[in-house]
């Protein structure tokens, strides 16, 4: 049995290796910040020739658990995708203006009417030039659909020709967020003859006007997207290919970009910068985004801890949102209400009853009330940076007002099944993270569960809530801030689900393979929103 | 024990030395000897210094007590799974290599089913069923384990069966009981606390992959594994998140190799030392 000594002693210094390991490639000097625009954190160099491939690394596959159906995708990493092969009317620009995409212009002859005036010269990718029927068969598709994001569209009230060229939809009522609402995946156009006619299935195929086309899709193991030579607006994509690798690790995400084998890649840890600050030639960019984390608390299983609005009312006010925001996102968070921190008319969360009630003291006294002193509950996460971290401030917090939290900490697809497959739904309380969009109302939909019907498992309508949220919609100009600052209060009171963080999103990418471009803020979780500028510096 | 403790060698007392120290270590953490594992207690990514002896992580966690508990929660979840292989593998082991026939190939086919499985796999399907937490991650390292600890417990006593004493226990009519624990697994033990070290450090090594896939110790809970995971995240910008739990497991695996080749000189005295 004496070769199994030198064997323990290898593994040991395997384990040692493993962990001890800079990995391959890392060296001194980080490169130096590429030059950007006002609203652009970099820009893609013109001057570069056209070609190359993108490969790209993220950490979640979302396509099986979706399917490929561009309208009922309802996930950010999906929408990312999805991106690349689908377009919409209108798209979002530097600092979440709203730009054309595929409708060149558009008037607003009142306000519950919008008229798209189509561009010219776009077709799908198998050739067939997109149409006005395409639009509006895509749209009523869309309204006609089980998708989350009929809830976003607004109070539609019809969608027709105006012409060969122009498609007119009219609103019940004027709604505001209606543009920004269009500028997302579940709103593009669709090639609806082929749709109809049945000779594509829309679930198994992908087929839009966008830059690229589908090569091959391994599900959680890769995609890979060649460029559509249908692609309407000249000299773009710039990009040959796009290869996506799925590469849930993070340290293999990193790993990658320090040899060479990505190009560019997603980082979860707020630290990415720091880590890779001795690679030679990668750059580390923070994105502003209107995401947020955010706490659900479970009102709707028998017997639920939550169901006594105190009680969540104390768990509210125990959540120190500086500290998290501090501490788990290394500062690059910010605290937010249910308006997105950053958005125009968004509220400002210091000013919340949450924020002003008195912190830990009050929650005790508040469980106290509740005959719930000893409140403990599991709190349902996923291993994706930087949820644990965010959950284990969060525990700190409780404690403070001696409520006992146990993590639970699965992979995401575990974790998506105990949170949204039962109805009620199997957990005490879960961390996720919404996208905040592009208006600060948009986001609040999702507090209401008779519109956003995947949070119904584990809440319920509050009627003063869904009412200020539908105020919101409709109100304009300065009655917009104080309508959204309603829906702030009426949230924070109702306190199903409770906003704590925006969650910041770190891009990093190799400098001697790529030219990136990139919007400072994104709303939609789409660092690839800007893909068909991006080019390659060498041959790959 | 005393006179086990004497017949040891210099070499293997450091061992059991060592081995005592990490245990009082664990205790101490039961205490909160070394502060409060889970307190945020000052910024973020610290530096040791006299105010926090081996630096704060991520969180601003002072890394002390969580080292401290992490060597609690590693010994404790391996040596628990070890334990519990090395009494299923020399349970099915000797009999395999005892009884032979049909008997040994069922053993053999048994393990290799579990050989097959990815022990990541082996994980996700364990966890699926008692949910994660220590209990999976144990459950786990257990079914890792026991593949290769069984197939070598079995060849040990599949050799041992032929010999004499052995013969002589049967034709004088011994039970089957007796001959496998009187004669048999005496015999194999040295080739069980060999593989048991070795089982030791592999299940080290499985419990922080389980960890950080979610299935085995849950946050904000600390093991060696799980430090190492995280600390080698930081290893350019922090490297004392990794230092500490990697200094710790040396040692660790050290003494209990030490002192495992102690105990087999001391246990099986006529098997030759390799000059390796």
């Amino acid at each position: 049995m004496r070769h199994t000594r030198p064997a323990v002693g290898v593994t040991a210094l395997v384990l040692l290796a493993a962990a001890c390991s800079p990995g391959p490639g890392a060296a001194p000097g980080a490169a130096t910040p590429a030059p950007a625009k006002p609203g652009y954190l970099a820009v893609a160099d013109p001057a570069l020739p056209g070609g190359g491939t993108l490969n790209f690394q993220v950490h979640v596959d979302t396509g099986a658990a979706t399917g490929l159906d561009p309208q009922l995708a309802d996930v950010a990493t999906s929408w990312q995708l999805m991106s690349l092969v689908y377009e919409t009317l209108v798209t979002v620009g530097p600092d979440f203006s709203i730009q054309p995409m595929l409708a060149e212009r558009w008037e607003t002859p009142d306000p519950t009417t919008y008229v798209f005036h189509l561009r010219e010269g776009v077709k799908f990718s198998n050739g067939r030039a997109m149409t006005a029927d395409d639009v509006v068969g895509s749209l009523k598709r869309l309204l006609a659909s089980k998708s989350v994001w009929v809830g976003q569209l607004g109070p539609v009230k019809s969608v027709a020709k105006d012409g060969d060229a122009a498609v007119r939809v009219t609103l019940k009522e004027p709604y505001a967020p209606f543009l920004a609402a269009l500028a997302n995946v579940p709103a593009a156009v669709l090639p609806m003859k082929e749709v109809e006619d049945k000779s594509v299935d829309l679930a198994t195929t992908m087929l839009g006007t966008g830059p690229y086309v589908v090569g091959e899709h391994r599900q959680d193991v890769s995609w890979s997207f060649r460029r559509n030579p249908e692609y309407w607006a000249q000299g773009r994509p710039a990009l040959d290919a796009v290869n996506v690798t799925i590469a849930p690790e993070e340290a293999a995400r990193i790993a990658a970009l320090q040899n060479g084998s990505a190009s560019m890649a997603t980082l979860g840890n707020v630290d990415s910068a720091g880590m890779l600050a001795g690679a030679a030639n990668v750059q580390v960019l923070s994105q502003a985004t209107t995401d947020f984390y955010y706490l659900m608390l479970n009102t709707q299983a028998p017997g639920s801890k939550f169901a006594d609005p105190r009680v969540r009312q104390a768990v509210n006010l125990a959540m120190n949102r500086t500290q998290i925001a501090e501490v788990a996102t290394g500062g690059q968070g910010k605290p937010t209400g249910v308006t997105p921190a950053g958005l125009p008319g968004a509220c400002d969360p210091a000013t919340l009853p949450s924020a002003t009630g008195g912190g830990a003291e009050a929650a005790r006294r508040l469980l106290a009330e509740a005959g719930a002193q000893n409140l403990s509950f599991t709190l349902a996460i996923y291993s994706t940076e930087p949820a644990p971290a965010v959950a284990q401030v969060i525990q700190q917090n409780l404690q403070q007002a001696g409520i006992t939290v146990k993590i639970e900490q699965t992979d995401e697809a575990t974790w998506a099944g105990k949170v949204y497959g039962k109805a009620p739904a199997e957990f005490d309380a879960a961390l996720s993270w919404f996208a905040g969009y592009a208006d600060a109302g948009m986001v609040t939909k999702w507090w209401n569960p008779d519109v956003a019907g995947f949070n119904a498992g584990f809440m319920k309508a509050d009627a003063a809530l869904s009412e200020a949220i539908d105020a919101a919609g409709k109100a304009t100009g300065a009655a917009r801030t104080e309508a959204l600052a309603k829906v702030c209060q009426e949230a924070d009171r109702d306190a199903q689900m409770i906003p704590l963080v925006t969650r910041p999103v770190t891009v990093a990418y190799r400098t001697d393979a790529l030219s990136p471009s990139l919007y400072a803020t994104e709303g939609y979780g789409n660092v690839l929103r800007l893909l068909p500028e991006i080019r390659a510096k060498k041959a790959q | 024990m005393r006179a086990l403790l004497r017949d040891l060698d210099g070499l293997s007392r450091a061992g059991l030395a060592c081995l005592a120290l990490l245990v009082l270590v664990a205790l101490g953490s039961v205490v909160h000897l070394g502060g409060d594992p889970d307190a945020i207690v000052g910024p973020r990514l610290q530096p040791p210094g006299p105010q926090w002896w081996l630096g704060t992580d991520n969180l601003g966690r002072s890394m002390l007590p969580r080292v401290m508990e992490g060597v609690g929660t590693t010994l404790l979840l391996s040596s628990v799974a070890v334990l519990v292989t090395a009494v299923v593998s020399a349970g099915f082991g000797i009999l395999a290599g005892y009884r032979g026939g049909y008997v040994s190939e069922l053993v053999l086919r048994l393990v290799e089913v579990l050989y097959s499985f990815p022990a990541v796999v082996l994980a996700i399907l364990v966890a699926a069923v008692m949910g994660p937490g220590q209990t999976a991650a144990l459950a786990a390292i257990v079914l890792v384990t026991i593949p290769l600890m069984t197939r070598l417990v079995r060849a040990a006593a599949a050799g041992v069966a032929r010999r004499d004493y052995v013969t002589a226990a049967v034709i004088s009519g011994a039970r089957l009981s007796r001959v496998l624990g009187r004669h048999v697994l005496p015999n194999v033990s040295g080739t069980i606390a060999v593989q048991g070290t070795y089982a030791l450090s592999v299940g080290i090594s499985v419990e922080g992959g389980l960890s950080f896939l979610g299935f085995g110790v849950q946050p904000p809970q600390a093991s060696l594994g799980v430090l190492i995971r995280q600390g080698g995240t930081y290893m350019i910008a922090a490297p004392w998140l990794v230092a500490g739990p990697c200094a710790v497991l040396v040692v660790a695996i050290l003494a209990i190799n030490v002192l495992g080749d102690g105990l087999r000189d001391r246990l099986e005295p006529r098997q030759p030392r390799s000059l390796t």
